[in-house]
């Protein structure tokens, strides 16, 4: 076992036991309860699976947040004598690992809730979309993790407009400025969410990897 | 190892914490780094372990293998004793069986089973250390190690750092209590006035002549005073009068 592989499963076990976990997970059954209130009609299942990815990013976020800030700083530090720059990998895919789980969940909740049986195209719909948006939820979470922003207060507020910048800037069409959640939908209800879909996945994961990127260069200098 | 020109501050908007700081450390060097409170010890030996990062200046030549136990052990985690340094050894890709080692080493083999936030402060600060010794570093940095340990561990610690030592690697510890002071080879450093500057070595009793001072002055300045003569190498005892009664 590689040592950021070790410490990776060292967070999840903190996160885990901390029962931090929990919180994320309530809300997303809570989401899910009303999301599913209902059988998703033949038909919809595309439609459905959007709004899905689309609704669960702020849950994800607050979940890499969660994990992310579940150690203590001091404990970090600890990390970071050991690990050196690779420290930061580790909680990414702590964090990552973590909102597969979600994700997983929320497609299980969906896949269940059909009215007809699910196709190949539906399932694999399902995981490109929730993996696009464990991908949001992830670099959300973590640009607004402690290390970048001290005060719980204002990441809080950070996460919740970060989220609806998201959603306004990709309501208002643009696909390439921002994670283009809104557009998700608008093509799965249309009908023309698969017509391209190496462009939009190239559209919802440009930001994530400017996130991502900016995290790691924050880091360097905010232990 | 060297720590070049080294300046540092927490935010563009704060003060200098350290300003064209220059230290170097041979191996096999014990460095006691001393200091009034909130100069910037703990700065240096974050500096020191690659934990933050130079604003300006840099670290050369850091050992590849660091130690570091911080000041106070992070206790507020969902774990035992013994899971605690598992998921360490891990990350350290050491074999399981240097838990044991340093456990009986520390004196805390009958805290393997406790959960860490029911530790004492002692007792956590030995799960620091024993997190800091596990991948035998090659440079080992302790900010106030002997706090709240007990007399065991006090005089077993010096030992463990004269091992380090001695199979050359790097030890900087800071120490407010002078535990070190009578460490053979000990080299001390004071951080004032956002500079590092080399002490003296400690002059050992019988060497040169000792006397003792009598000095009076206001409780508030105490704790100031005596750190910075024990800094200066003096053996300082705090011994609380009132006033009146030292002015006389």
């Amino acid at each position: 076992m590689t040592p950021v592989i070790a410490l990776t499963r060292f967070r999840v076990a903190g996160y885990v036991a901390s029962h931090r976990a929990l919180q994320p997970l309530l809300a997303l059954l809570a989401l899910l309860a009303i999301l599913y209130a209902g059988a998703v009609p033949a038909g919809q299942e595309i439609a459905a699976t959007a709004d899905s990815a689309a609704m669960l990013v702020p849950v994800l976020a607050w979940a890499a947040r969660g994990l992310l800030d579940t150690e203590p700083d001091e404990q970090r530090a600890v990390a970071l004598s050991a690990l050196g720059g690779r420290e930061p990998v580790s909680g990414l895919l702590a964090a990552f690992a973590s909102l597969l789980v979600l994700a997983a969940i929320a497609e299980a909740a969906l896949l269940a809730r059909l009215a007809g049986s699910p196709t190949l195209g539906v399932l694999l719909t399902g995981v490109w979309l929730h993996l696009l948006s464990v991908a949001a939820g992830l670099v959300l979470g973590a640009l607004t993790s402690r290390p970048i922003l001290r005060s719980p207060a204002v990441s809080t507020m950070a996460l919740i407009f970060g989220y609806l910048w998201m959603l306004a800037l990709s309501f208002a069409g643009a696909r390439w400025l921002t994670v283009p959640v809104m557009a998700w939908m608008r093509d799965a209800h249309h009908g023309v969410l698969l017509e391209q879909p190496l462009l939009l996945t190239a559209q919802s994961l440009l930001w994530p990897a400017i996130g991502l990127a900016a995290y790691g260069w924050l880091r360097r200098t905010r232990p | 190892m060297r720590i070049a020109s080294v300046s540092f501050r927490y935010g563009r908007r704060d003060p200098w914490v350290l300003s064209d700081a220059d230290l170097v450390l041979d191996p096999g060097d014990v460095a006691e780094v001393a200091g009034p409170n909130g100069t910037g010890k703990s700065t240096l030996l974050r500096l020191a372990a690659g934990l933050l990062r130079p604003v300006r200046g840099r670290v050369e030549d850091r050992p590849r293998v660091v130690g570091y136990a911080p000041e106070r052990f992070p206790a507020d985690q969902p774990f035992t004793v013994a899971a605690y340094l598992r998921h360490m050894a891990a990350v350290r890709r050491v074999a399981q069986d240097a838990i044991g080692h340093w456990s009986e080493r520390l004196g805390m083999d009958h805290l393997l089973g406790r959960d860490l936030p029911d530790l004492s402060k002692g007792s956590a600060h030995k799960v620091g250390l024993a997190q800091a010794l596990l991948a035998e570093p090659g440079l080992l940095v302790l900010d106030e190690p002997f706090a709240g340990l007990d007399a065991a561990t006090r005089a077993e610690l010096p030992r463990i750092i004269a091992e380090i030592s001695a199979r050359g690697g790097i030890v900087v510890v800071s120490d407010h209590q002078g535990d070190l002071r009578d460490f053979p080879g000990l080299r001390r450093f004071e951080v004032r006035d956002r500079a590092v500057r080399e002490l003296e070595p400690v002059e050992k009793a019988g060497e040169a002549p000792l006397t003792v001072l009598e000095v009076a002055v206001p409780a508030v300045r105490a704790a100031e005073l005596a750190d910075r003569l024990r800094a200066e190498g003096c053996t300082v005892r705090v011994t609380a009068r009132v006033a009146r009664e030292a002015a006389e």
